[in-house]
This record gives structure tokens, C-alpha cells and sequence, in this order.
């Protein structure tokens, strides 16, 4: 080794610190590394703290060295703790041990929850260890064993480190580490026995203390007392009446029909399974000495019940199966498939109309055979629409995707209108659980841009969603939609507004989806209302079919009904000429207006504002005010207008683009003038209209009151008096306002060409409806299905009441807020908001599956249901909590209890030859006598001070770590010896 | 032209009638002033370049309509704004007092929360003021907006004002950087060439 050098030795004599050979580089580079992370002399810190090792944090420090060509990890794991004392650092106090050996000695942090298991075993603030890098390398010679324990020890004395230092020898799964510590004067050998069985005279505290003691080798006569610390493990896996509540919901009730639509509207919730798995009760005896009590092959004095502290943690299923997580997740899966609604469905149901009717048995069957269907495919409309309404029922719906009572249900639940006798009025919301308006809650559609929680787009997305779940999947969800898309196509054609959406524009915060729908009803309202102003036309009729219709039976998909959306459905394939059919009905309004033109122009001619005032005033909405007409005095009435175009957000898009295309020189920014001077003129007219004989001042008091300008003047007669006229910027000449009052004729808002085509505008949301694929239909929707999770996870801890799980949610809301406002959020980050939900919903699930077991909601006093609540709340937050009062309190009691009716059920359940042969005596011993089963764990720590290795020595720490389990047993001992003489 | 253009920021101002929001548009702009300008109908669109600590980004300036009647077709426009300018007149007391009003239609309209507002008081040349320096600024403290006052007759404090709300939408970065990906208003050219010169200047910026 390096530095052998003679301390008089001549001067010509060369010192060598070369390295030479493999093993001197290693343990130099063991000391270097040791030097690097200054972890040399002796650093007393501050006692440890009762608990420390679980609420202080652990930290740790790697680097990798090699023996040769094999690769070994350092690492060097440490209690952070508080300014470590400098001054101890510099100057090593001879007489004093290391701090690790002192650790050994230390009673207040044995038993960790969660700690290295080098850390359980010695209790130890700090160590190094080195290890084979690769996972599955191991030392395995006895030699190679020896060689690195010897290295270590060079090491460790080369540089004065007081940290223990550990090799990992064995296979990686066995733990198995031996290492040293050494101080001035004094070493701490760490050893170590693993077995896979527990040698029958080691199996009880007196066989221990016999090892330990040979192992002490001490002479002295009395030995000095060992103090003994001991956990008992023990496992509850059988929760007996505490069956998991949770059940799947029965799909069949569903599909029988017993179940109102309601269903439709609610998210599942919670675990399928429990997800708590196991109870452990530890069960200490944390200060005992020897001599105080007995627990040898035939008694034992360790009667769980009696220990003087009991903990308890839980073992939490992994991923346990929850419902809502998983819906939402399989919803999201819907925005990967590519096909199209035509694809799943069927794609020539739109040509071959009529054709299958021959043999539609044969036409079903292809529904059921998988994917590629090569010729016909059948849709559902076609089977309804040529199927008498008898096969229907009886043979043809099992076939469909949807089965028919599911549809209507599902139908009725969206348009709650189609069973009453007369369509409601588009905009009452008909689900009164919903949060009150105005509420946070309520507006959380907003921050998502999903869809109001009582509006039909956000019912949908939660019927599809259940479909996808529990009926027929994508056919499902794909067979839905083509209904829907029907279904609107029959509610624009005959005039019945779409329940649950708010009237007026679309709202841009929500959905482009949403939009979308209210931009249909938009376009039904005009049209009802222009079709009911004019109920002299024949063609009017079709309004009052509907509701009759829908009355006869719940089910309004009546074959009337169906042969109307069948037409549709038809029509699509040709396309937009086709539509010209229903164009041709707004002709009848055209012809309306003409006439009125004729109107206009005649009074146009005569252009003067007197010739005009002399027309009989038309379309006036209320008087202004008190304000009157300029020219004579009369009142100024505020006429009836048209309402502005309604836009969905992708119009509104494309028509931004086109203004901003027009660019930015005066020409540009006059024609944007021009293309928006529509309403403007349309107003005009109307204001005309209503005012015969006006001027375009009385039209900007009503329009733009701050471009008419009043001054008092004083007259000649002296008398104050308001003198009026337009802003400078009005009587530009020719200003667009000007060159629009001179071209607008005085025609009402009703008999004006209309600025909004509603026909085409609804035709457009129409095609734009059928041609959306379920996975864009899902990407639509998600942000529904995330809200109304978001709000069922929420609903559900307010039954709780678990804080952290309140901060959670509020995290996942503004995360989510982020995600979804953009247009198409990646796919990663939406998985992971999917993620978070489910794992709320887990946290949920346990608290109850806690709180059932523990039966907090029998607990009849107040105090004791509080702090079983408490009790139950820790559970779920910490590793391990300490149950107040041991066996004796109340939460203590309900464990015993617990324990107890596991062990009956045991008892009876299987046969006893069984136990007899598994088990071994000594354990049967126990199991005969209590309430508790085998302990699953049983830990031991032997402690003492003793001169070691002779009588005369200094009198160092000794310490024997046992742990027993079924299939392990581990004696992890650290005797101390003074060196100084040896 | 628009190679070393950092980012397009869509920029709205709105306010009451005839305050002068067309003419604080004109001023920014093409740096004219022009007494007798018409009143604006439905919306109006300029695009300006500028640079603000060496970035250069480029402003969609939206100009609206004041009247009552335009507001029912303007509000459409708000979406996806960065920068809104609201501007009052500091010689008519009414269309200070409407503020509110235009608060309340950005909250209902705006499609983001993190949206900077800047309040504008114009025509301070005027000599009839009505409301006053410090009016201004305690409304603008109470809503979290920028706030100048300015003309755009004299010019005073219009770039100012135009800049100041520019760097503000730099400095909050989720605002600005999302709009990219965000298919919001395109403009005739698409801002994607962002070489070597202006990829140092945005790692100045953040």
C-alpha cells in the first residue's frame, strides 16, 4: 500500500505513493472519493430527535469506482440535518467515539416506517456503501468478500473517516452487507446473517439473547444489563363484514329499461375493488430489560394486546380498478380511432335505400361480423326505416350497436321535450341539480371550455361516454351520433327548437361544438319565427306533426319521424344541391320582400323627406325617450332591427381573416367598412321605416348620440335654445354613414333581405355535424367529460372531507384551465390530467374503504368520532400512524376487534391440518391462545455497553438487530471493539 | 420583412364613441393626425411593427366601433387577444363613467383571463378637461391596467403607450408564446422564420 514510509528513514530513501497494483488504485480511489465529500474526522451532531428519520429528510450521493474492470457505486446516504456542528469537525476529540457508534445506542427512532434498510437495522444517521454498479452483479466468493472488507478498512483508516462504510455482498435481493466503523481506538465490525428459515432455537427473545451474548464474548461477571426493544408485525388481509361496498353498476338494469334517464347524466364513481389491501398493526415494546419479561420456546410474555404502543399503516392496492378514471380514459381512447361514423355504421346506406329491404336478417348479420365489411353495410336508420316497427322490436335491435330502449332512453334524457305534450321552450333547463347559476362550479365551463353542466352538449358527451363504457362501445358512440345528427336535422326542418342550450349567440367559451348547436337553434328560432309570421302559408303545417308524434309514445323516434331523418340521411350523399329543395321554401320570403322593394323604390323616387312622411310608419320597437323627429315634432321611435349574424368561433375566424386580408390602405380599410356596413344599413331602413320623413340627425341621436352635437345659443329673441347638429366627422361628404342613409329605404327589419341565411347557416352545422367523426366528436367533448369529472371528483370529496385532496383538485382545475384553452392540447398533457383525476378518485375510494372499516359513522360520541376521523385521515397520509391509547384506546379496540373476527373466519375456513403442517410450533403456540394471527414480523434490538474484546477494554456499544418472517431471517449485528491495545 | 418578427400579438381597443380611439390608432400607425376622420363602422385593422428592447413583434391592432349597436357584432373580435387599450376622453366625463361597462364586456368576452389592459385618457390637449390625471389612475390601479394619458392630436404619449403595453405581453410569456401555436388571426405572412438573430434576442427576453 502506499505511504509505508519509515518515519527516519534516509534522506535519499524514496517515498511511494505510487499505486500499483488494481486493489491499492480501488481503495485509493475509495479515499479520494471519502476526501471529496469531506467525510473525514469525527462531526458529533446534535442527538437524534425522536422521529427524525421520517420527518427529516434523507438525502444521498453517488459516484462510481472500479476494482479492476468491475464497476461498483459509492453512496453515501444522510440525515440532512441543521448546521452540523464546524468545530467538532476540526478538532477530533480523542476520547470521544464516533458518532455512528453512538447512534447504535440510541432508543428514540427505532422502527422507522420508511427508512434504508441499513437505517432500520442500525440506526444510523449516516454510511457509505459501496455496491455493485450493474443491478445484477454480486459479490459472491468468500474472498472477494474479504478483499473488500479489507479494502474498506485500509480506507476508512488511510483517511480518518468516522463514517461506517458498507459493502454489499450477495445477490442485490438479499441485502446483505457487512462493513466497519472506526474511530481513535476504537472499530465497530458490521455483520451480518441472512437465512431463508428461522433455526428453531432463534425463534424467541431467550435464543437471541444467547447469541448476542456469545457474540459480545464478554467475561464480566454481572454482565451489564442488554436493554431489548421489540415489534411484533402483524397482517389483517381478511376484512371479514367489511366487504368492499363498491359494485360495478349493473349494466342490465340499464338495458332493461327500469332505469330512468337519469342514470345517463351521473358519472360513476369509486374502486371496484378495495383499495386498501392489508392492515398492519405493529405492536412494540419499545424499553424492556432483560430479566423483565420471558419469551422462550414455551411462554412467552409478549401478548400483542398488552404492548404499550401500537401503530398502524395500510397497504394500498396498486391502480386499483376505478370506475371513473377508467371511463374518462376510454372516452379519451375514442380520439385515437380514425374511422369515420359511415366507416363503424356502415358507408352505403345512403345509396343502396331500399335495396336491402329484401332480406334485412341477412343485412344485420353483417353488423355483427368484424371490421372490413366489404359490400353493403347497413345503417341503423335504414334498418328502422325499412323494418316494420314489430321486427324491429323483436329481432332487430339485439343486432345494433345500441340496443333500441337504451337509444330511447338515451333520446328521452337529451330531449326531455319529446315526451311532453308540447316541445319546451329551448332554453329551460329541465335538470334542477344542478349548481345554482353564477356559482364557481357552474362557471367552470368557461375556465374549460367545455359546455354549461345543464346544457345538451355536455348531457351528450356524458351518454357517450357511458355507451363507450357499457353498450356497444365505438359502434355505440358512432350509432348515438348518427341519432343526434338526426335528430337535429328533424328539429331544424320542422322547427322545434334543441332543448338545453342557452338562446342567443353561441358562446365562444364554450366548445366550438356547443357553438355549433346553438348556432342551429339560432337558425331554427328565425326560421320559426319568419314560418310563423307568415302562418298563411301551406307549408307550415309540418310545425304541429311533431308533438303529436312524440306524445303517442315515449319512444319519438316514431317511424314518421324516421322516415324524415331516413330522407336526410339520403340526401347527404348527394350533397349540397340536393338542398336546394328546402332553399327553395325561403324563395316564398324573397317573393315577400319584393314586393315591398317596390315599396321602398316608389317612396325612393319621390325621395323628399315630406313625401315620405306621408307613408304609414311600419316595424317600430318603442318611442326613444322623449326625444322627437327634428323636422316636425313627432316622437322618434326605435325601430324593430335585425339581429346581428350569430357566429361560432371557426366563422368568426374565417370572416377576421378575411377583413384583416383587405390589408391596411385606405381602399382596404374602406371596403372592411363597406362588407360591415350591412347592418348598418339594415338599420337605416328599419329607423326609416319606423320614422317616416326623418333626417340622419334624428338617426345618429338614436345610433351615435355623440355625433350629434347641441349648443345653447342665445337667438335674437335672447331665449336660450338648443342648436344641434351632426359631429364634423359625420359631415365629411360622402362618409359611409351619409352614402348609407342616402342609399337605405325605408323597409322594415321583417320585409328586409335578411342578413343572416339562416338555411344556409344551419345546413353548413348540419353537414358539419355528419361529417364528424367519433374521434373528433371526442375531442369535442373531452373537455365536457373532464369538467363533469372534475365536478363529480369534487362531489365526492365533499362527502369526505380530506383537505389534501381539496388541494388537488384545485391544482388539477387550473392545470386543466391551461390545457384545454387551447385548440388542440397534446395528448400527453391531457393524459396526464386524466391521470391526476384518477388518482383523486383512489385517494377517495380509500378514505371510505377506511372510514367503513373503521366504522367511523357508527361511532356514536362526538369526541371518539373525531378522533377516529383524525385517526383515519392520517392513515391515508402517513406511512404509519401511532394509535393513541395502544390496545386500549378506541381506535385500538376496533383493530382488536378486527383482528379477532379474521381469526374466527380463519379458524373455521380451513382445515386444521393444514395450519399444523405450515405452521411451525412455535407459532401455533400463539395462534391457539389469541385474537391475532401469527405476527408476520417479528423485530428485535438488543442493546448494551460492554468492554469488548477484553475485560479491561473501554467499555463500547453493542448492538443486534433480528428480524423473523416466514421466509426471512436476518441477525444484523454491530459489535464494538477497543482497538488500542489489539 | 417579417423574418426577424419574434411574435404577432393581436391588439384590441375599444372605448365610447368618438373618444379617439381611431385617431390613437392613425397617430401609432402612420403618425398623421386627421381632425375630420369618419367614424368607424363594425371593426377596423392595422398592422404595425415594432420593437421593443430590440424584439420586434408584430401588432394586429383591432379598432372598434363605439356605438351601442356595433357592440353586439364587435365583442366577437375579442377573442384571443393579447393587449386590450381601453380609451376614454378626458374632456367627457361620460365616457369615463362607462368604463365599467367596457370591463364587464371584456370579462364576458375575453377567451383569457391573463390579458393585459391598458386605460388610455386622450385628447389631454383639450382644454375642457372633465376628469382628471388622477381619476384615471385610481381606476387603473383598481382593475390591475396599465394607464397613460395621451393625444393623439399632439401626439404625447401614444408610442408610449403602444410600447409600454408591448413589452407588458413580452414579459408574461404564457401569454405571447401559446398565441403561436394558437391558430389566432393570420396574417398575410406566417411568423416562422425565426433565425439566428432573433432566436438571441428571445433568449434575452425570458
Amino acid at each position: 500500500m502506499a505511504a509505508d514510509s519509515e518515519p527516519e528513514s534516509e534522506v535519499f530513501e524514496i517515498t511511494d505513493f505510487t499505486t500499483a497494483s488494481e486493489w491499492e488504485r480501488f481503495i485509493s480511489k475509495i479515499e479520494e472519493v471519502l476526501n471529496d465529500w469531506k467525510l473525514i474526522g469525527n462531526s458529533l451532531g446534535k442527538p437524534l430527535e425522536k422521529g427524525i428519520f421520517t420527518s427529516g429528510t434523507w438525502e444521498e450521493k453517488s459516484d462510481e469506482i472500479s476494482f479492476a474492470d468491475f464497476k461498483f457505486s459509492i453512496t453515501h446516504h444522510y440525515l440532512v440535518q441543521e448546521s452540523p456542528d464546524k468545530e467538532g469537525k476540526d478538532e477530533v476529540l480523542e476520547d470521544l467515539i464516533p458518532q455512528s457508534m453512538q447512534d447504535l445506542l440510541c432508543m428514540n427512532n427505532d422502527f422507522p416506517p420508511r427508512a434504508h434498510c441499513l437505517v432500520r437495522w442500525y440506526g444510523l444517521r449516516e454510511f457509505v456503501v459501496i455496491a455493485p454498479a450493474a443491478n445484477n452483479d454480486a459479490v459472491l466468493s468468500e474472498s472477494k468478500c474479504n478483499l473488500l472488507l479489507s479494502s474498506v478498512s485500509v480506507a476508512l483508516g488511510n483517511t480518518g473517516c468516522q463514517v461506517p462504510l458498507f459493502v454489499q455482498i450477495h445477490h442485490k435481493w438479499r441485502r446483505t452487507y457487512v462493513g466497519e466503523c472506526q474511530g481513535p481506538g476504537v472499530r465497530t465490525d458490521f455483520e451480518m446473517v441472512h437465512l431463508r428459515k428461522v433455526p428453531n432455537q432463534y425463534t424467541h427473545l431467550s435464543g437471541l439473547l444467547d447469541i448476542f451474548k456469545s457474540k459480545i464474548g464478554c467475561t464480566l461477571t454481572p454482565l451489564p444489563p442488554v436493554s431489548i426493544a421489540i415489534r411484533f408485525t402483524y397482517v389483517l388481509q381478511d376484512w371479514q363484514q367489511y366487504f368492499w361496498p363498491q359494485q360495478p353498476p349493473d349494466i342490465d338494469a340499464l338495458v332493461g329499461g327500469e332505469v330512468g334517464g337519469l342514470e345517463f347524466g351521473k358519472l360513476p364513481f369509486g374502486a371496484c375493488e378495495d383499495p386498501i389491501s392489508e392492515l398492519h398493526l405493529a405492536t412494540t415494546w419499545p424499553h424492556l430489560t432483560e430479566g423483565i419479561i420471558v419469551d422462550n420456546d414455551v411462554y412467552s410474555d409478549l401478548d400483542p394486546i398488552q404492548a404499550p404502543h401500537w401503530s398502524v399503516r395500510v397497504r394500498k392496492a396498486d391502480n386499483p380498478q376505478c370506475l371513473l378514471g377508467d371511463f374518462v380514459t376510454e372516452f379519451f381512447k375514442i380520439c385515437r380511432r380514425k374511422e369515420s361514423t359511415d366507416e363503424i355504421l356502415g358507408r352505403s346506406t345512403f345509396e343502396e335505400e331500399g335495396r336491402e329491404v329484401a332480406d334485412i336478417t341477412h343485412a344485420l348479420s353483417k353488423l355483427t361480423e368484424p371490421a372490413p365489411v366489404p359490400i353493403h353495410k347497413l345503417s341503423v336508420s335504414n334498418m328502422v326505416h325499412t323494418a316494420k316497427k314489430k321486427i324491429r322490436k323483436q329481432r332487430g335491435v339485439e343486432e345494433s350497436p345500441l340496443n333500441n330502449d337504451v337509444l330511447n332512453t338515451i333520446l328521452l334524457f337529451l330531449f326531455p321535450d319529446a315526451a311532453s305534450e308540447k316541445p319546451l321552450d329551448g332554453t329551460s333547463s329541465t335538470d334542477n341539480s344542478n349548481p345554482p347559476l353564477e356559482s364557481e362550479e357552474y362557471n367552470l365551463y368557461n375556465q374549460f371550455k367545455s359546455a354549461p353542466s345543464d346544457s345538451l352538449t355536455y348531457k351528450l358527451a356524458l351518454c357517450l361516454c357511458m355507451i363507450n363504457f357499457y353498450h356497444g362501445g365505438l359502434k355505440g358512440v358512432a350509432h348515438l351520433w348518427q341519432e343526434f345528427v338526426l335528430e337535429m336535422r328533424f328539429r331544424w326542418e320542422n322547427n322545434f327548437l334543441i332543448p338545453g342550450l342557452a338562446s342567443g349567440p353561441p358562446d365562444l367559451r364554450c366548445c366550438l361544438l356547443h357553438q355549433k348547436l346553438q348556432m342551429l337553434n339560432c337558425c331554427i328560432e328565425r326560421k320559426k319565427a319568419r314560418d310563423e309570421g307568415r302562418k298563411t302559408s301551406p307549408s307550415d303545417n309540418v310545425t304541429n306533426t311533431y308533438s303529436g308524434d312524440a306524445g303517442k309514445s315515449g319512444d319519438h323516434l316514431g317511424p314518421d319521424n324516421l322516415k324524415d331523418m331516413d330522407k336526410e340521411k339520403g340526401e347527404v350523399g348527394k350533397s349540397w344541391d340536393s338542398w336546394s329543395d328546402s332553399e327553395e321554401e325561403f324563395f316564398e320570403c324573397l317573393s315577400d320582400t319584393e314586393e315591398l322593394k317596390g315599396n321602398g323604390q316608389e317612396s325612393g323616387k319621390k325621395g323628399g323627406p315630406k313625401e315620405m312622411a306621408s307613408l304609414k310608419p311600419e316595424g317600430r320597437l318603442h318611442q326613444h325617450g322623449k326625444l322627437t323627429l327634428l323636422h316636425n315634432g313627432e316622437p322618434l321611435y326605435i325601430p324593430v332591427t335585425q339581429e346581428p349574424a350569430p357566429m361560432t368561433e371557426d366563422l368568426l375566424e374565417e370572416q377576421s381573416e378575411v377583413l384583416a386580408k383587405l390589408g391596411t390602405s385606405a381602399e382596404g380599410a374602406h371596403l372592411r367598412a363597406r362588407m360591415q356596413s350591412a347592418c348598418l344599413l339594415s338599420d337605416m331602413e328599419s329607423f326609416k321605416a319606423a320614422n317616416p320623413g326623418c333626417f340622419l340627425e334624428d338617426f345618429v341621436r338614436w345610433y351615435s348620440p355623440r355625433d350629434y352635437i347641441e349648443e345653447e345659443v342665445i337667438d335674437e329673441k335672447g331665449n336660450m335654445v338648443l342648436k344641434g347638429e351632426l359631429s364634423a366627422r359625420m359631415k365629411i361628404p360622402s362618409n359611409m354613414w351619409v352614402e348609407a342613409w342616402e342609399t337605405a329605404k325605408p323597409i322594415p327589419a321583417r320585409r328586409q333581405r335578411r342578413l343572416f341565411d339562416d338555411t344556409r347557416e344551419a345546413e353548413k352545422v348540419l353537414h358539419y355535424l355528419a361529417v364528424q367523426k367519433p374521434a373528433d366528436l371526442a375531442r369535442h367533448l373531452l373537455p365536457c367529460v373532464i369538467h363533469a369529472a372534475i365536478l363529480k371528483v369534487k362531489e365526492e370529496e365533499s362527502l369526505e372531507n380530506i383537505s389534501s385532496v381539496k388541494k388537488i383538485i384545485k391544482q388539477i382545475i387550473s392545470h386543466s384551465s391551461k390545457v384545454l384553452h387551447f385548440p388542440n392540447p397534446e395528448d400527453k398533457k391531457l393524459e396526464e390530467i386524466i391521470h391526476q383525476i384518477t388518482n383523486v378518485e383512489a385517494i377517495i375510494a380509500r378514505a371510505r374503504s377506511l372510514k367503513a372499516k373503521f366504522g367511523t359513522e357508527k361511532c356514536e360520541q362526538e369526541e371518539e368520532k373525531e378522533d377516529l376521523e383524525r385517526f383515519v385521515s392520517c392513515l391515508l397520509e402517513q406511512p404509519e400512524v401511532l394509535v393513541v391509547g395502544a390496545g386500549r384506546g378506541h381506535a385500538g379496540s376496533i383493530i382488536h376487534k378486527l383482528f379477532v373476527n379474521a381469526q374466527r373466519a380463519a379458524a373455521m375456513a380451513p382445515p386444521e391440518e393444514d395450519l399444523k403442517r405450515m405452521v411451525p410450533p412455535e407459532e401455533r403456540r400463539q395462534n391457539l391462545a389469541a385474537d391475532f394471527p401469527p405476527a408476520a414480523g417479528r423485530e428485535l434490538i438488543l442493546r448494551t455497553t460492554v468492554p469488548r474484546p477484553a475485560p479491561y477494554s473501554r467499555a463500547l456499544p453493542q448492538r443486534m438487530y433480528s428480524v423473523l418472517t416466514k421466509e426471512d431471517f436476518r441477525l444484523a449485528g454491530a459489535f464494538s471493539s477497543d482497538t488500542s491495545f489489539f | 420583412m417579417d423574418e426577424d418578427v419574434l411574435t404577432t400579438l393581436k391588439i384590441l381597443i375599444i372605448g365610447e364613441s368618438g373618444v379617439g380611439k381611431s385617431s390613437l390608432l392613425l397617430r401609432f400607425t402612420d403618425d398623421t393626425f386627421d381632425p375630420e376622420l369618419a367614424a368607424t363602422i363594425g371593426v377596423d385593422f392595422k398592422v404595425k411593427t415594432i420593437s421593443v428592447d430590440g424584439n420586434k413583434a408584430k401588432l394586429a391592432i383591432w379598432d372598434t366601433a363605439g356605438q351601442e349597436r356595433f357592440r353586439t357584432l364587435t365583442p366577437s373580435y375579442y377573442r384571443g387577444a393579447q393587449g386590450v387599450i381601453l380609451v376614454y376622453d378626458v374632456t367627457r366625463r361620460d365616457t369615463f363613467v362607462k368604463l365599467d361597462n367596457w370591463l364587464n364586456e371584456l370579462e364576458t368576452y375575453c377567451t383569457r383571463n391573463d390579458i393585459v389592459n391598458m386605460l388610455v385618457g386622450n385628447k389631454i390637449d383639450k382644454e375642457n378637461r372633465e376628469v382628471d390625471r388622477n381619476e384615471g389612475l385610481k381606476f387603473a390601479r383598481k382593475h390591475s391596467m396599465l394607464f397613460i394619458e395621451a393625444s393623439a392630436k399632439t401626439c404625447d404619449g401614444v408610442q408610449c403607450a403602444f410600447e409600454e403595453l408591448v413589452e407588458k405581453i413580452i414579459q408574461t410569456p404564457g401569454l405571447w408564446e401559446s398565441e403561436n401555436q394558437n391558430k389566432g388571426v393570420k396574417l398575410t405572412h406566417r411568423e416562422e422564420g425565426q433565425g439566428g438573430g432573433a432566436c438571441g434576442g428571445y433568449c434575452s427576453v425570458l
